[in-house]
């Protein structure tokens, strides 16, 4: 390999998030690019299609249940055999978690939030465009560790498969150490954002919804469309009304048209629907900071106006466009 | 038992405004206060100190303005807190952070339970605990909706994207709570009063903590070379008047005349 090349590693705990960040190391023709995976029992799959010309692989019995000491231990004994320039980590809260771990054992500088990075192979030079203050603005760093680090949010890079790509495995022999933490019992649920993420119309609610049988009301909105109900951190958090929130800390959407209904227009929620093509906000307080994040933005008591709208969309045999 | 809590000055992130022709990101008079997750991170270390008792101490590392911002901490029930004081120039890394961080509970000596928040208000890297428990050596109990004390154990319900844990881990040890850990406290009026009196410790970075300048620079590995605001461009139209149907109607119009629905017009 020649001297101007620059080695991508990549590690995230689910495969969709995992291939979007090969892809993006892909695009980034740069070198080789690895692929880590931990566990216990590894599942193998056809890792050359989606992207990784090198698999590391780290099988222990002490990988089972995710725990942080263990899976770091395991991902610092593969940054230090494949002595990558750049490492990709899913920014899962795992993947928050595991990549400070090992950047602090081996001394490495974190892009937080990253959406695209650059890496000058002949000057060595790695530069990370990144998210601040939930999505506000982006700052620009320049890397200054090598390697370096850089975490990323699910659905900021697109996936593609490289068909004729074989990849190399290699096992690790890792040094994993019994953990002082223990998991003592596991629950399992559906990843968050999966039955959101394909959705063309998104019904989003918010803390303008009084009681769970509302909900009612944004279900048939979005039944009617073809869409899905989305909501706010508080509603799935502290209410307990739908399983999963969107935005900063949940997944980020971009359907063809979203509804936004008694959603105030904070940034950490926002974040989660401002990539829609089209964006209908509906509070009845016309200084609601999501008026101005809209599209159309209508004043109105959602307990009043959607009734009405839901009416008129079925009088009128409303669809969403092919 | 001696509880840390890391707490930050924090600025509020809804009042950043973004100059829409500039681009320019206006932190210009964008208030900062004790950070919401704060309080979160306050009351798990309180409630623990009235349930198994001890003393809680409050740190943090930012620049010495921060000072009143530590008297709702302070009302909140810690003994006082210690703000190692950051240069008002300096561009930080969330590893120097750490690094500050974890020199000053040394300092504190014999430290059970270190909390923190899951993210800063402003920063939201989630970069400083994780890096803060590597420089210990505590272990960590990431992201619990619920912590007790069992026997010198710490057992924690935890939450991450896959489904939920329950976990354990000998003290010492840090934890990380979120939002949704608890529901913080109001102080009283009393409360607050008595507050006045509580200390403050302003701490070097060299004298106290016993950190060179070098110290910190080698750990700034981030190097910032542009920042820019996201300007959101929507139509921002205004819709409103009294009659529900005509205006679900207009907006239906409008819908079809984007081309997303489409239907009897």
């Amino acid at each position: 390999m020649s001297a101007q090349q620059s080695k991508i590693l990549v590690y995230a705990e689910d495969e969709r998030l995992m291939r979007q960040l090969l892809t993006k190391a892909r695009q980034a023709q740069t070198g080789n690019v690895g692929l880590a995976l931990v566990g216990d029992e590894i599942e193998q799959a056809d890792f050359g299609s989606w992207g990784a010309d090198t698999v590391y692989m780290v099988q222990n019995s002490l990988l089972g249940s995710f725990n942080p000491e263990t899976y770091a231990d395991a991902l610092t004994s593969v940054v230090e055999q494949a002595e990558p320039d750049l490492v990709l980590i899913g920014g899962t809260k795992q993947g928050l978690e595991l990549s400070s771990r090992v950047a602090e054992r081996l001394n490495m500088g974190i892009a937080s939030w990253c959406v695209d990075f650059e890496i000058d192979a002949e000057r060595k030079q790695i530069t990370a465009k990144c998210m601040i203050y939930s999505g506000i603005g982006q700052e620009t760093y320049r890397l200054k560790t090598r390697p370096a680090m850089a975490t990323v949010d699910s659905d900021v890079f697109e996936q593609q498969s490289f068909p004729d790509i074989q990849a190399e495995r290699i096992e690790v022999d890792a040094d994993i150490h019994d953990p002082r933490l223990e998991v003592l019992e596991e629950k399992g649920k559906m990843a968050a954002g999966e039955r959101l993420i394909d959705a063309q119309v998104i019904v989003d609610v918010g803390q303008g919804f009084e009681e769970k049988e509302d909900l009612a009301l944004a279900e048939e909105l979005a039944q009617l469309l073809g869409g899905q109900v989305s909501c706010t951190r508080p509603i799935a958090s502290e209410r307990d009304w739908l399983p999963e929130w969107i935005g900063l800390s949940g997944a980020q959407l971009s359907p063809q048209l979203c509804f936004t209904i008694g959603v105030s227009g904070a940034i950490q929620h926002m974040i989660g629907i401002r990539d829609s093509d089209l964006i209908v906000a509906v509070n009845k307080d016309e200084h609601a900071g999501v008026h101005l994040q809209a599209d159309y933005g209508v004043v109105a008591d959602l307990y009043e106006f959607l009734p009405a709208l839901i009416e008129v969309m079925k009088e009128r045999s409303i669809r969403l466009a092919e | 038992m001696k509880i840390v809590a890391c707490i930050k000055h924090s600025l509020d992130v809804s009042e950043i405004k973004v100059d829409e022709e500039t681009e320019d990101i206006k932190l210009a008079g964008v208030p900062k206060s004790l950070g919401e997750i704060d309080e979160n991170v306050l009351e798990a270390a309180v409630s623990l100190q009235e349930t198994y008792g001890g003393e809680v101490h409050g740190l943090s590392y930012g620049s010495p303005d921060a000072k009143d911002a530590f008297r709702d901490a302070l009302a909140m029930g810690l003994e006082d807190v210690t703000l190692v004081e950051a240069a008002a120039d300096e561009q930080n890394d969330p590893a120097v952070t750490a690094l500050v961080l974890a020199e000053a509970i040394k300092t504190m000596g014999d430290v059970d339970l270190v909390i923190c928040g899951e993210l800063s208000d402003d920063g939201l890297t989630y970069q400083v605990p994780p890096r803060l428990a590597e420089r210990l050596d505590l272990p960590q109990l990431s992201f619990v909706r619920q912590i007790e004390i069992d026997d010198g154990w710490a057992v924690a319900e935890r939450e991450l994207e896959s489904g939920s844990q329950k976990v354990r881990a000998q003290l010492p040890a840090l934890i990380t709570v979120t939002q949704e850990t608890n529901t913080p406290r109001r102080p009283t009026l009393m409360e607050a009063m008595q507050a006045k009196k509580k200390p403050v410790h302003l701490w070097d970075v060299a004298e106290d903590v016993g950190l060179t300048r070098d110290d910190l620079e080698s750990r700034a590995y981030l190097e910032r070379t542009d920042s820019k605001g996201i300007v959101i461009h929507r139509k921002r139209v205004k819709m409103e008047g009294s009659d529900k149907r005509a205006l679900a109607n207009q907006l239906v119009d409008r819908l079809i005349e984007e081309g997303v629905l489409e239907g009897e017009v």
